[in-house]
């Protein structure tokens, strides 16, 4: 389903190294004015597929339409695009004002209306005007980010690509610089195409995200329904934690798995499943004084406990299989550890996924 | 790690080190007394202490043409190596392509390989070309040599350079030869610059080549080698300290410009 | 056929080394299956100049030059090693002095160097001058015999063999060293164990540059040893010059290159150059 105003379209892209295919077959439509991100593993393709986006390699077969117009052989330094760079690619030899400006140098603006320009841009971006004449390498991470973006942005680009520029830096810093992105995204108003392999950092950010596998699109939806309604294990273990059971269609509706014993009441059902893995986010397994308290249940073994800031991580050893539980620290386990519980969930709560 | 084991190792290590310096400069430290002499021959100690070599040399006519053939002939070669080089270093390190672990051993050879049979070689290569052998022939055969040496220098400065630089000057909107000009050649400046003091130095002082191949030009070592071998004069230590004076002033100048570069922008 | 950028700046060098190289290389190989004497590419290949060298006097000089060279890489290696040590381990902010002072000589021509040893060792010259006036001993000078040679040589070729060796000993990270010792290691046992192995690039390097420079020395027999060591590349010049048989030096120049090159292609065959001199 196309959304309202697309502004990028690719359609059969493929990118071959001799025989392998770093991208294979994608066919996305981005809006006008969205936060894309492209998530993936290390090797799925997403690098690739944003410099042919950027213009730095060429699909092997597929169109990339910008605006319903092909844009295949356009050079990169002739699209309405720009990049920024994992390594933010800053020019050594010039100054925070001299690497903003560059766009517009090349372009033959005049110096006044440059600097202009650029002292807008810095303070867009919360960079102090003090640091006009500052040479880059002087500057700290989160400045030569900064950087970076406002270099980006000089020359009134419609797309902006990001390849990872939040890879190699600290936990703190990164946090902040995410929603500063957003905020920036949401004041300019322009397309943001954005990889990363980190799904968090995508759902902080994005309007919608797409995730990649060995080169294909395996979904595509807002932060909310990748989340929660992952189409396959994949996706679904993509966010970290999560319990997985691999699950039969028994005779009367319920499932049987191998790792629990007696059925499990599952989800609405989709038609024509037979068998895959059931999905159950550490979050909606609770402890239970009773069996019957919830639709699903199972006894174990505590055994292990995770503090994760605001919540708190249990890990309860079923058999061979080991179940995550996770609960607001408030609400923290007064048992002890390798006591037996019960742990259970409601069947609407979890997620059945066909592979 | 036992310390007064690897205190007494580093003592002797320093000890050592220093008295190969020594060794090293002895020849020079000699030299340089030999020119002091105001006597036609060499004796040691010196009796007759003087400058008089000193101003016989420097306005000697024969001594003015050839400071004139060696400096023409390291320019010349300075500025087609650099050149050429630069070429070379990039597709030595910054581009991947399919054959470039065999061009990196290909071009290693010239310098893996005994000069003096280079500069017979070519001697006898020019010969059956039939060309006249001249300070020009010397040029070409210093850039076989020197060429794949600035190609070294450069490239280890290349490795450093992050290719997404040139990617995302093109990305702003530059055209491939902005690209060159803004970015390429600006950041890759001290890796030039030194190549380029490499191969003045190295054609400056160069002996086993010039010798064959430069024919009725005459450079200052193959004037000093015909000297020491017979005509000796003080005017060969005279020459032979300028020469060495010389070079290593221009090292310490252009090593320390670079530094001065490189503080300009620190390293990564 | 399309050509990447990398094919295409790697064009101008290719060139002028084929002109430049190849080209004299191929011609001194053609050369030396020459009819003995003659000046021309066109005669009729034989192997009379080879026949010279075996049943004749100028396997000699060959090798002596060979001689002379493993001898001077095995007293580099000797002399070099600590020194190379040194300047990665020992000497801190000194080393990048030290090094300076290391290249200096480099780019000084090897004859006026090795003059001022002449000047040493010369009857009155600094050393038996000093000896006589201070001490009155009168001691026959070293120079013009094989030992003065092999002096030359080991000074002319220093660098070559010392630098080398910093950047291999440099190859070893500090930390694995540290770690060999925690586990237990003797100092000899970390040598044996982890430095020398991973510092043999640079090792490879300094003895493969240091011998095959060293086999075509000629500066260090004609100063310092007079006539006593005709080393393999003066046979050649005297072969090009005086005796005017072009394909007897071209002979002889191959045996040269033919030994070069077989140490050259063996030793860099896998030698990974981008790990050795930049890509860390």
């Amino acid at each position: 389903m196309t959304p309202p105003t697309a502004i990028l379209s690719l359609i059969g892209v493929r990118k071959l190294f001799g025989a392998h295919a770093a991208v294979d077959s994608i066919d996305l439509d981005i809006a006008e004015g969205e936060f894309f991100t492209i998530v993936g593993p290390s090797g799925s393709g997403k690098t690739t597929m944003l410099r042919m986006l950027a213009g730095m390699d060429t699909p092997t077969s597929g169109d990339i339409l910008l605006r319903g117009i092909r844009i295949n052989d356009l050079p990169a330094n002739r699209r309405p695009t720009c990049m920024v760079f994992q390594s933010l690619a800053l020019f050594p030899h010039r100054t925070v004002g001299q690497n903003i400006e560059f766009a517009l140098k090349i372009r033959g603006e005049a110096p006044e209306k440059r600097k202009a320009r650029a002292l807008d841009l810095m303070d867009l971006l919360r960079l102090p005007q003090s640091q006009y004449a500052k040479n880059v390498l002087k500057c700290s991470g989160g400045e030569r980010q900064r950087v970076a973006l406002a270099r980006a942005l000089a020359y009134d680009p419609e797309i902006l690509f990001f390849d990872e520029p939040l890879s190699a830096i600290d936990y703190k810093l990164r946090k902040t610089l995410e929603k500063e992105l957003k905020d920036i995204h949401r004041e300019t108003k322009k397309t943001f195409v954005y990889i990363t392999h980190s799904l968090e950092e995508a759902m902080v950010m994005s309007n919608r995200i797409g995730v990649m596998r060995a080169g294909k699109l395996v979904q595509v939806g807002t932060p909310h329904e990748i989340y929660s309604s992952p189409n396959s294990r994949f996706v679904s273990e993509f966010v970290g934690d999560v319990n997985v059971l691999p699950v039969k269609l028994g005779s009367n509706g319920m499932l049987i798995s191998p790792a629990v014993n007696g059925p499990l009441k599952p989800p609405r059902t989709p038609p024509g499943f037979t068998e895959g893995h059931l999905v159950i986010r550490p979050e909606a397994v609770r402890f239970l004084k009773k069996a019957s308290e919830a639709d699903n249940a199972v006894t174990g073994r505590l055994y292990n406990e995770y503090v994760l800031g605001s919540r708190i991580q249990y890990q309860v050893r079923v058999g061979d299989s080991v179940f995550a539980v996770e609960k607001l620290g408030l609400q923290s386990f007064t048992g002890k550890l390798d006591d037996m519980v019960t742990v259970g969930w409601d069947a609407e709560d979890a997620i059945l996924v066909t592979d | 790690m036992e310390t007064k084991g690897k205190r007494l190792r580093h003592a002797f290590i320093t000890v050592w080190t220093l008295t190969v310096i020594v060794f090293i400069y002895l020849p020079a430290i000699c030299i340089a007394l030999a020119s002091f002499t105001a006597s036609r021959y060499f004796q040691f100690p010196i009796s007759n202490w003087g400058l008089d070599w000193w101003s016989k040399t420097f306005n000697s006519f024969e001594i003015r043409q050839l400071l004139s053939t060696s400096i023409s002939i390291a320019l010349c070669v300075t500025a087609i190596a650099v050149i050429i080089a630069f070429f070379g270093a990039l597709a030595f390190a910054r581009y991947e392509w399919k054959g470039r672990s065999l061009y990196q051993k290909l071009i290693l050879l010239p310098i893996f390989f005994p000069q003096s049979v280079l500069g017979l070689a070519l001697l006898l290569w020019f010969n059956t070309l039939g060309l006249q052998l001249s300070w020009q022939t010397a040029v070409f055969a210093h850039l076989v040599w020197i060429i794949p040496v600035v190609t070294l220098v450069i490239s280890i400065q290349v490795y450093s350079f992050d290719p997404a630089l040139e990617e995302a000057a093109f990305d702003l909107g530059a055209s491939r030869w902005q690209v060159l000009k803004e970015i390429t050649l600006p950041v890759l400046f001290p890796g030039l610059f030194s190549g380029a003091l490499f191969a003045f130095l190295l054609s400056w002082g160069n002996f086993p080549l010039s010798l064959f191949t430069t024919g009725a030009d005459t450079t200052v070592p193959e004037y000093l080698y015909a000297k020491m071998v017979a005509g000796y004069t003080p005017g060969v230590p005279v020459l032979g300290t300028v020469s060495t004076v010389g070079a290593t002033i221009l090292l310490i100048g252009g090593y320390g410009l670079i530094l001065a570069m490189r503080r300009g922008r620190p390293a990564e | 056929m399309r050509l990447g950028q990398g094919e295409k700046s790697a064009i101008p060098v290719l060139l002028f080394l084929l002109a430049g190289f190849a080209a004299p290389l191929l011609a001194v190989i053609w050369f030396s299956f020459m009819p003995t004497r003659s000046f021309s590419l066109a005669g009729s290949p034989t192997l009379e100049n080879y026949e010279t060298i075996f049943q004749g006097t100028n396997y000699i000089s060959f090798l002596w030059s060979l001689g002379l060279a493993v001898l001077t890489v095995f007293l580099l290696a000797l002399i070099c090693y600590p020194a190379a040590y040194g300047l990665v381990r020992v000497f801190g902010r000194w080393a990048t002095l030290l090094t300076l002072l290391f290249t200096i000589p480099l780019f000084v021509s090897e004859n006026i160097r090795l003059y001022g040893w002449v000047l040493f060792f010369i009857k009155n010259g600094v050393l038996l001058g000093t000896l006589k006036s201070m001490f009155g001993l009168e001691l026959d000078s070293i120079l013009f015999t094989p030992p003065a040679i092999i002096l030359g040589m080991v000074y002319v070729y220093l660098p070559f063999m010392l630098f080398p060796l910093t950047l291999g000993i440099s190859m070893v990270p500090e930390e694995t060293r540290d770690a060999a010792f925690d586990l237990g290691a003797s100092r000899w046992q970390v040598f044996k164990e982890v430095e020398l192995p991973l510092s043999m690039p640079g090792i490879v390097i300094g003895f493969l540059l240091t011998f095959v420079l060293a086999v075509g020395a000629i500066s260090e027999a004609k100063v310092l040893g007079g006539q006593s060591v005709i080393p393999v590349a003066h046979d050649i010049e005297i072969a090009f010059t005086y005796a005017q048989n072009w394909p007897l030096g071209a002979a002889l120049a191959v045996l040269l290159m033919s030994v070069v090159g077989i140490l050259v292609i063996l030793a860099l065959r896998r030698f990974d150059l981008d790990r050795f001199l930049g890509r860390r």
